[in-house]
C-alpha cells in the first residue's frame, strides 16, 4: 500500500512539473544572427561602428514575449582601432561592459509585417526607454528577421559628445538593427 | 522614426516604466543576462581598465591639441625658410626662422612625449587610418631630430660666410619631407579617405 502509494505520488510530481513548465514557456526565441550598427556625424567624418556579437532570448507566456538582447560594447567595430577604444572609454564600457536591450511584444507580433516596440535600453551605466519605435518583420518557416532603426542619442545616455580638432560629434547616435531570430 | 528616446537618469537600472503598454515586465518569465551565455569577464565591469582608457584618452587628447598647436609654427618655420638661405638673406630672417624652428621643435616634443606616454591598450590591435598615422610618426619622428641638426649647420656655415655644403645642405630636403609628413599624420586622423 504505500508502495502505491509512493508510485502514484511521484507520478503526480512528474506530471506536475511536466505540466509547470508546459505553462510557463509556451515557445521560446533565440537569436541566430545579428547586425548592429551605431551611426556617428562628425563635419568631417561618418562613421560606421558594428557588431555582430550581439545575444538574444525571448521566452513566451500567456501571449506575451519578454525579449532580451545583449551585446558586449567592445564588440564594435568601426574600422579604426583607435576611434573604437576612444568609444570604449566615452562611453564607459570597461565599467559597463553590457549593452541591453528589452523589450515586451505581443506573440502574436511574430506574424506581423510590422511591430512597434517600447524598448529599454541599458548603456554606459544609463536606462533609457524607446516607445513605439517601429521594425519590420520577415518570417520564413522557424526564423523571423527584424530590422529597423533605434533613434538614439548621446544625451540620452549622459554621454559627452567626444570632439575631433575641437568639433564635437552630432547628437545623434542612430543604431541600425538586423537581426535573425529563431523559435523553439 | 517618430520615436524619441527618454532617459531615466543615473543610478541602478531601471525597472520599465508604468505608463509604457509594452515596456517589459518584472515577471519569472523575463530572460535574465545569464541566460545569454556571456562570460563573466564579458559583462563584469573593469574599474582598472576604465581608469586605463580615461588616462590613454586623456593624454591622447592633450597629443592632439599640441599636434595643433605645433601646426602654426611649423608653417612659419616653412614659409620664414624662403629668407633664410640662398645669396640674399640677412642674418635676422635666418635668427627668425632659428627661433620659429626651435619653437616647432620644443612643442613637437611634448606632443610627441603624449602619444609615446599614452599607455597602450593589451589585446588591441592597430586597425584602420591611425595606423597610418603611428607609420608616417617614423618618418617626422627622426626628420624632426635630423632637421635641427642640419640646420645648425647649414647656419653655422652660412654665418662663417661658407657657401652651405656637404650634409648640411639636405636640411631644406629633409625639413619639407618631415613637414610633409606632419601634414599627412594630422590629415589621416582628421579626414576620411
Amino acid at each position: 500500500m504505500t508502495k502505491r502509494k509512493l508510485a502514484a505520488f511521484l507520478l503526480l510530481a512528474v506530471a506536475n512539473v511536466f505540466a509547470a513548465n508546459a505553462f510557463a514557456a509556451d515557445q521560446q526565441w533565440i537569436l541566430k544572427q545579428s547586425t548592429l550598427a551605431y551611426h556617428v556625424s562628425h563635419p568631417l567624418h561618418q562613421t560606421d561602428g558594428v557588431s555582430h556579437a550581439a545575444r538574444g532570448k525571448g521566452v513566451c507566456h500567456d501571449g506575451q514575449c519578454e525579449f532580451l538582447i545583449a551585446v558586449p560594447v567592445k564588440t564594435f567595430d568601426s574600422g579604426d582601432s583607435n576611434r573604437d577604444l576612444h568609444m570604449i572609454q566615452v562611453t564607459r564600457g570597461a565599467e559597463f561592459p553590457m549593452v541591453t536591450v528589452r523589450t515586451r511584444l505581443p506573440e502574436s507580433a511574430a506574424t506581423s509585417a510590422t511591430v512597434k516596440a517600447d524598448l529599454e535600453i541599458q548603456f554606459a551605466g544609463q536606462t533609457a526607454h524607446y516607445k513605439q519605435v517601429p521594425f519590420q518583420l520577415v518570417t520564413q518557416g522557424n526564423e523571423t528577421r527584424i530590422s529597423g532603426t533605434i533613434p538614439a542619442t548621446l544625451a540620452d545616455f549622459k554621454i559627452d559628445p567626444p570632439s575631433l580638432l575641437t568639433m564635437p560629434v552630432k547628437n545623434d547616435i542612430p543604431v541600425r538593427v538586423e537581426m535573425t531570430w529563431g523559435s523553439q | 522614426m517618430g520615436a524619441r528616446g527618454k532617459c531615466d537618469g543615473t543610478g541602478p537600472p531601471a525597472k520599465p516604466a508604468e505608463n509604457l503598454p509594452d515596456a517589459p515586465s518584472s515577471s519569472k518569465t523575463e530572460p535574465s543576462l545569464s541566460d545569454l551565455g556571456f562570460s563573466p569577464e564579458e559583462t563584469e565591469a573593469n574599474a582598472r581598465q576604465q581608469a586605463l582608457l580615461d588616462k590613454r584618452t586623456h593624454m591622447l587628447k592633450i597629443h592632439q591639441r599640441m599636434g595643433l598647436i605645433t601646426t602654426i609654427p611649423l608653417v612659419a618655420t616653412v614659409v620664414t625658410s624662403m629668407n633664410a638661405g640662398g645669396k640674399n638673406t640677412s642674418s635676422t630672417s635666418r635668427d627668425l626662422h632659428v627661433a620659429l624652428g626651435s619653437l616647432t621643435g620644443d612643442l613637437y616634443g611634448i606632443t610627441s612625449y603624449y602619444a609615446i606616454r599614452a599607455p597602450r591598450v593589451p589585446g588591441t590591435e592597430t586597425r584602420g587610418q591611425i595606423r597610418l598615422h603611428k607609420t608616417l610618426a617614423w618618418i617626422h619622428g627622426p626628420g624632426m631630430i635630423l632637421t635641427p641638426i642640419l640646420g645648425a649647420m647649414a647656419f653655422n656655415e652660412k654665418n662663417n660666410g661658407q657657401k652651405v655644403h656637404g650634409i648640411a645642405s639636405a636640411h631644406g630636403p629633409v625639413a619639407i619631407v618631415t613637414a610633409g609628413a606632419f601634414g599627412a599624420a594630422l590629415l589621416s586622423v582628421s579626414v576620411k579617405f
